[in-house]
């Protein structure tokens, strides 16, 4: 009796309580490189195309965040408080802290990265307090320029590139492009939003992925005149706008 | 039934008896005994440190453990490790009750530290009340027979008296607690076989854990030791020289019913001890060194246990 006991175990009851009311859900980003915590100035970060980065910025807008719930329904985020600044160097500005979500058991995330056409295309009196917050975090060209979605700077050296060189890699619109991207997010475990609970999402930004993704780009050969690469514009930035997209990942969730 | 506890105790024999090719094989078939409970995860219960004493059947006492370990977030290739200790004074005893029954009783009193980025944190005091009943269902009468057996059955509870702390949740070791928080059940087999002055003493422990008013369930847990033995009396005075391998495998623990990703892991140990008895008095001393282990997705490394115990005979 005793030893059969010993194979009792296992079972699945999904004690968390009844879905009422709303809740909060805290949306963390951070940012690795391929695998590594994501160390500003000091550390190396060697690309496929033997390229070592150190990295002294990264910043990036994310936004229109939606939620979708395990029965399939959709949770918009409201537009107008969904747009978001996180910044390497400020821990603070790293977890995106969203109120008022309806209780639910919450499967995936979606976001984007930059601000979305129909959004630019209100004009600078439609951007609320988010252009003050733009230009203060040096996210804005100008304003007939627009918004930087991701910036990315640090030096580089490379085979050819013996000594530490400035690089700056800036997304936004183009002439040709408008290179806003968004992602969707399957979650590792369900986001238990309840007015008692407040799921934490930790997502993953990978910076390897910027130029070195799906598209590869060296820095040395836009590096012109030997001066630095600086790459805000051009065909390339449709190439970085789709890496951006496959830069993050899900590592998992906490229900506390 | 004794047939069954027989063929389930046999394979541990063996084990035991093959110290050399222990590790990955018998990782797998316990995983395997285990059935549909995915191996593995550890709380620093130290439950394989036993509940018995080989020198004395009723006992009560002082046991002092200790417990190294190395851990990490694991978030990052490059994530810092960090040093866990755990130290754990258990006023511990088998009392008789009727004739062969005994309880075995165990509170503990833990101090455990870890460094952290900004400092060392520690937590202290009463850790989880063990109580189990055992029952004698056999021993060998005889003294002609080749092995002697003993074979004790139990089971009991570990009540929640000692503090768990839902804020550690998130951090690195589910099992930096002072105890689960939980009502526990918990499943003990012990078999002793003797041939003059050698002996085999086989342990193995099931605890079936409950969800705590937290929503926090940790894992199952099997804890298992094979122990060889010499024993040399003398007048009042014994002494007991023991190797063996003890382990540990646990299920992943679950937070509102949800399993928690990397908490299940597997840790076997090899295992020195000695224990001494003059009179009514014994002391022991144990000391156990990981052969293999995957505990907690990789993000825990445990180092090194000992402990010392100081009892007196009933």
């Amino acid at each position: 009796m005793a030893a059969a006991s010993l194979f009792v175990s296992c079972n699945n009851d999904d004690s968390a309580p009844a879905a009422t009311g709303t809740g909060k859900l805290n949306l963390e980003f951070d940012n690795v490189y391929a695998g590594n915590n994501l160390i500003l100035e000091t550390q190396p970060n060697t690309t496929s195309g033997n390229e070592v980065l150190k990295v002294s910025l990264l910043k990036y807008i994310v936004s229109n965040i939606k939620l979708t719930k395990s029965d399939g329904t959709v949770f918009t985020y409201p537009k107008s408080q969904s747009y978001f600044i996180v910044d390497e160097t400020d821990v603070a500005s790293q977890i995106l802290k969203l109120e008022n979500i309806p209780s639910g058991d919450y499967v995936s995330v979606s976001f984007g990265i930059g601000v979305d056409q129909q959004q630019w295309e209100l004009g600078a009196d439609g951007q609320g307090d988010f252009l003050a917050l733009a230009q203060t975090e040096d996210m804005l060209w100008s304003w007939g320029a627009g918004y930087k979605f991701l910036a990315f700077e640090g030096t580089f050296t490379s085979p050819g590139v013996g000594s530490p060189t400035v690089f700056m890699v800036h997304t936004g619109k183009t002439g040709t492009d408008y290179n806003y991207t968004s992602v969707t997010l399957p979650l590792t475990n369900a986001a238990l939003v309840r007015t008692n609970i407040t799921p934490q999402i930790h997502v993953f930004a990978d910076a390897s992925k910027i130029i070195d993704g799906q598209n590869n780009i060296l820095l040395s050969e836009n590096n012109s005149g030997g001066t630095g690469a600086m790459i805000m514009g051009g065909a390339n930035l449709a190439l970085i706008t789709a890496n951006l997209s496959e830069m993050f990942t899900i590592d998992h969730v906490h229900n506390d | 039934m004794k047939k069954f506890l027989l063929s389930f105790l046999f394979p541990t024999l063996l084990f035991a008896s093959e110290k050399d090719s222990l590790s990955i094989d018998y990782k797998h078939k316990f995983a395997q005994m285990l059935d549909d409970c995915d191996a593995c995860g550890c709380s620093a219960t130290g439950g394989s440190m036993g509940f018995a004493s080989l020198l004395n059947t009723n006992f009560v006492g002082l046991r002092y453990i200790y417990q190294r370990y190395s851990s990490t977030d694991g978030l990052y290739a490059n994530s810092p490790w960090y040093t866990e200790q755990f130290n754990s004074v258990q006023v511990w005893g088998r009392i008789p009750i009727f004739k062969n029954t005994q309880v075995s009783v165990l509170l503990p009193y833990h101090s455990n530290s870890r460094e952290t980025q900004t400092g060392s944190n520690t937590i202290s005091g009463v850790g989880d009340l063990t109580a189990i009943g055992l029952y004698r269902v056999y021993q060998t009468m005889s003294d002609s027979t080749f092995l002697a057996h003993t074979i004790q059955l139990g089971a009991g509870v570990k009540a929640p008296t000692g503090k768990y702390d839902a804020t550690n949740n998130g951090s690195i070791n589910p099992g930096f607690q002072l105890g689960t928080g939980s009502w526990d059940y918990l499943f003990l087999a012990e078999h002793i076989a003797r041939r003059k002055k050698f002996g085999l003493q086989t342990m193995l422990n099931y605890v079936v854990k409950t969800e705590n008013d937290k929503h926090y369930r940790f894992g199952n847990q099997f804890s298992y030791s094979g122990t060889l033995f010499w024993l040399h009396e003398r007048n009042d005075f014994s002494v007991s020289p023991q190797l063996g391998v003890a382990g540990e495998v646990s299920e992943s623990n679950r937070q509102y019913g949800q399993r928690v990703s990397e908490t299940s892991g597997s840790v076997v140990f090899g295992k020195l001890g000695l224990e001494t008895g003059l009179g009514k008095w014994s002391a022991g001393a144990q000391f156990l060194l990981p052969i293999s282990q995957n505990l907690t997705g990789g993000r825990v490394d445990a180092k090194y246990r000992f402990g010392l115990n100081l009892n007196y005979s009933l």
